[in-house]
């Protein structure tokens, strides 16, 4: 069946979770007790580091996730006010601080990722807003001596008869009380909020410029950085000449950190001027050597002569096969992708005596205080991480390179430190997508059954990159040579042990198979990979939906039909599917124009995509895409929508444009003229449909993704009987 | 020194002439809406208007804007007084991440101002400078097409309000 957590993330996160557990025991406090500025005062009501209620009326959330775009305040936001009965809008977000209770459920300590938000916090949320619902109605009983059946609330306020009161009325006499910890929640048929449109609450502050994110902090005395760094990653130096760097304009100090030579100077501007003029020899690591048409050679001798590893079996092979009327086998290659989020990589970090203050877009605030601490004489409990926005993310701002650069940056300065990447640094310097190259071998009876499905891939891991991340972060003391034995044990397991399940997830589950096998051979080169949005699915799913429109076009069946045939043990897949279907045939198409379809299901939500493509003057131009989702209860339907529409245009991208290539360890593409974003130009008509269901909610960020890929792909086959199976998608000439 | 208008106020600043327009703006005048996305004039963040043009401020150096008048996101609008395109990407929940949305308002305040009733064509193609990361591109359109339309009906409100004006 489809509905597979993403296990190795999980597994990893359960891991590191029980360090981060124990980190935060040891370091921070031993009990979960709310912190600064949730400390309780006279006049304000605090039940739980979440939310504080202020003498008035005001109810403010400390959000324990990360914003980056995906709208998670306000979504949190929605289903605290459902339960506590005030309206989300009137809410007031503020990012949590660091602290035990503010874990992602799902992870088991302070990280925002992998779709998991609304899914890890909706239960744990609303419990929360109903105990202190119940708190409250308990002081009105009280403070108005009547009975609990006459009172109601709304809107912040509680109501007997035709009286109101607002709940700041009652805080003196619940601060003498017990919170009340399993408050009866609403049922679905009650809610108010949750499954409505909603504005986002950060839509007036990200349309007139005064939305915070970590490049605008300022500080008096601020000094900026900028870096000459080695064009291949992981290159050290060897020797430097700053001579002419330091008699330019502005420049306070050269320095040189772990990844090359920062400038520092009275400007940014100044910064980036100097830095050009610094000769540096390099000395180059392993990848150095290393181009694209080596990894692509290397990739394809593994297909050919390697097993690796083998996983997800089921029945025999050799039997589906013998069964089966017509069989594909198939290569699909996708490259290496940058994340690119608009805002680039910055940090800034002022650190005075045994103290420090950080800001920078992160997926976790503990991470930004670890590297801190790691790379300063300041104790991990003594950084202050100030939330902002951040200007993108997908899946980027977990690995904090440039925090560590920064921390280094300020320890030898002694200045309060802003220091930016430009968007070259950003396009060139990782973490990346891994390339893949993967085969499909697969049969299909004459009746349209699938018989056998045998999946491969070759290509990097991402979690010994993790790793090495995470260790630094979650036990800033740990000495490197611990850090760099547990890096190699985890690429060390994952190349010759065990396949990580991120880089095979979404080949073989949506569909009925009854027999089956994985292939998984590692091959890296030392690019440092990374989750981007979707992880494995970014790549699985082109090759699958790919593979079964190939196997449809093969037994002469529609690709909707034979996809549906096969998709009985998956419900809620073929249910979108359907839908995408019905609405394709309602819109009709235009001459000279193809439908084509996919379905993938990742992050325990289904999608189903239609692209609607035509060839126009040699390219590919996507007009419409419909799109129907299954991601359980909604909360907030036009924000899911925004979502798939962006994960749509974020998909597209990847289809018609995204690809980094090496020559001699360095990658070639660095800035949007090289590689291009999707244009408003460019962007397709988008219509998304979602289901209606009572089933806990899951993932919005990314699902949207993958199948968009594929199905523009099987759309071209159409119009051009071309089958392109390599992303970018580039038509035959 | 160079002095110039920036938001209807006059200013100067000692920066080097060949200081990119955005980093004084934002370091020296702390003005930190119009944003940083590319520095090549690719992407549009950084998009203010210089005499009312909507210009790539990352590649403009200040000995070019001596005597100009400079508008960013902060003098377009504000949370009490929100020009229209901005009502309308309020209304519309139009931004994700946020990080472009300074630099697509003020191109959009741009084309309403050259062009107050554009097609979806028209606003595709003068857009096409302005690149979401986020992929907020459906949205941004139907928010200008909104705002335009609004203005519209104001206006021809407006006029139809001036022509019952009975002669004192
Ligand atoms: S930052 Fe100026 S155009 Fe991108
Ligand atoms: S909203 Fe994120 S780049 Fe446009």
């Amino acid at each position: 069946m489809s509905n597979q957590p993403n296990t190795s993330r999980r597994t990893f996160f359960k891991v590191v979770g029980l360090a981060s557990g124990a980190l935060a025991a040891g370091y921070y406090f031993t009990h979960s007790e709310p912190l600064p500025p949730l400390v309780q005062t006279d006049d304000t009501l605090t039940p739980n580091s979440m939310v504080q209620l202020t003498d008035n009326n005001e109810l403010l959330f400390y959000c324990p996730r990360d914003e980056m775009g995906q709208g998670v305040t306000t979504g949190l936001a929605t289903i605290i006010g459902e339960e506590l009965d005030v309206n989300p809008s009137q809410i007031r977000v503020k990012f949590s601080g660091i602290h035990e209770d503010y874990n992602n459920p799902e992870f088991g300590f302070q990280g925002t990722g992998g779709s998991t938000s609304i899914k890890a916090h909706y239960t744990q949320l609303r419990q929360l807003a109903a105990n202190f619902r119940a708190l409250l109605i308990e002081s009105a009983v009280i403070d108005l001596d009547v009975a609990k059946a006459e009172l109601k609330t709304d809107n912040g306020q509680v109501l007997y008869g035709n009286k109101a009161f607002p709940y700041s009325q009652f805080i003196a006499t619940a601060k003498t009380l017990e919170i009340p910890q399993h408050a009866k929640l609403k049922s679905a048929t009650e809610f108010k909020y949750i499954g409505f449109d909603r504005p986002r609450s950060d839509a007036l502050e990200k349309s007139n410029g005064t939305a915070m994110y970590a490049i605008d902090a300022d500080l008096e005395g601020l000094a900026y950085a900028a870096v000459a760094r080695c064009p291949v990653i992981g290159g050290t130096v060897a020797s430097f000449d700053a001579e002419k760097a330091r008699m330019s304009s502005g420049v306070f100090d050269i320095v040189q950190i772990e990844t090359g030579i920062a400038v520092v100077a009275n400007r940014y501007w100044d910064a980036k001027k100097a830095v050009k003029l610094i000769d540096i020899e390099w000395n180059l690591p392993e990848l150095g050597k290393v181009g694209s048409d080596d990894i692509r050679r290397d990739y394809d001798q593994a297909m050919e002569a390697e097993d690796g590893d083998s996983s997800q079996e089921l029945g025999d092979l050799d039997i589906g096969f013998a069964e089966s009327k017509v069989a594909i086998d198939s290569n699909y290659w996708v490259p290496f992708l940058s994340h690119s989020p608009l805002e680039p990589m910055n940090a800034v970090v002022h650190i005075q005596g045994d103290k420090a203050e950080a800001w920078a877009g992160h997926q976790g605030a503990g991470g930004v205080a670890g590297l801190v601490a790691r790379n300063s004489d300041v104790p991990v409990e003594n950084v202050t991480v100030h939330s902002t926005f951040a200007g993108g993310s997908f899946g980027r701002r977990a690995f904090l390179s440039h925090v560590a650069e920064a921390t280094q940056v300020a320890v030898a300065t002694k200045r309060p430190i802003k220091l930016i990447w430009s968007r070259e640094e950003d396009t060139q310097n990782g973490w990346f997508r891994p390339a893949s190259l993967m085969r499909i071998k697969a049969g299909v009876s004459a009746s349209g059954d699938i018989k056998a499905w045998h999946a491969k891939r070759v290509g990097g891991n991402i979690m010994p990159d993790t790793v090495a991340n995470a260790l630094p972060v979650l036990m800033p003391r740990a000495p490197q040579f611990a850090v760099d034995m547990a890096e190699s044990a985890a690429r060390s397991i994952f190349s010759n042990f065990t396949t990580e399940h991120a880089s095979i997830e979404g080949l073989f589950e949506d569909y009925d198979v009854p027999n089956r096998k994985v292939n998984h051979v590692t091959v890296e080169h030392g690019l440092p990979l990374a989750f981007w949005r979707s992880v494995g699915h970014s790549f699985t799913a082109f090759a699958k939906e790919v593979a079964m429109d190939e196997l449809a076009a093969k037994i002469g069946m529609n690709e909707v039909r034979f996809r549906l045939r096969n998709m009985k043990a998956n419900p809620r897949l073929a249910s979108t599917l359907e839908m995408v279907d019905r609405r394709v045939t309602e819109l009709g198409s235009e001459q000279g124009r193809q439908w084509g379809f996919a379905a993938h299901s990742s992050f325990n939500s289904y999608v189903s995509e239609a692209a609607e493509v035509s060839i126009e003057s040699g390219r590919i131009r996507v007009h419409r895409v419909v799109c129907a989702l299954d991601c359980g209860r909604v909360i907030n339907p036009d924000n899911v929508v925004s979502q798939m529409e962006g994960s749509i245009m974020f998909g597209l991208t990847a289809a018609l444009y995204g690809n980094l290539e090496l020559e001699n360890g360095a990658i070639k593409q660095s800035n949007f003229h090289d590689y291009p974003i999707l244009r408003m130009n460019e962007a397709p008509a988008v219509e998304v449909l979602l289901t209606e269901s009572s089933e806990a909610p899951t993932g919005v960020g990314e699902p949207g993704l993958p199948p968009l890929a594929p199905a523009v792909a099987n759309a071209v086959f159409k119009l051009t009987g071309d089958r392109l199976r390599e992303l970018p998608l580039t038509l035959a000439s | 020194m160079i002095e110039f208008k920036l938001n209807g106020a006059s200013v100067k600043t000692q920066d080097s002439p060949d200081t990119p327009l955005l980093w004084v703006i934002r370091d020296t005048f702390k003005l930190t809406g119009s944003k940083f996305g590319c520095g090549a004039g690719l992407c549009g963040a950084c998009t203010m208007h210089v005499d009312g043009q909507p210009t790539r401020t990352c590649i403009l150096p200040i000995a070019a804007i001596a005597g100009k008048e400079i508008t960013t996101i902060e003098g377009i609008g504000t949370a009490d007084n929100m020009h229209p395109l901005q009502e309308q990407w309020v209304a519309q929940s139009v931004p994700q991440c946020g990080y472009c949305q300074s630099g697509q308002i003020m191109s959009a305040a741009s084309l309403l101002d050259q062009n107050p009733m554009p097609t979806e064509q028209d606003v595709e193609a003068y857009m096409a400078g302005n690149i979401c990361r986020c992929g907020c591109y459906p949205r941004i359109k139907s928010a200008i097409l909104a705002a335009a339309q609004k203005l519209a009906d104001q206006d021809a409100e407006s006029a139809k309000e001036a022509s019952n004006v009975e002669p004192a």
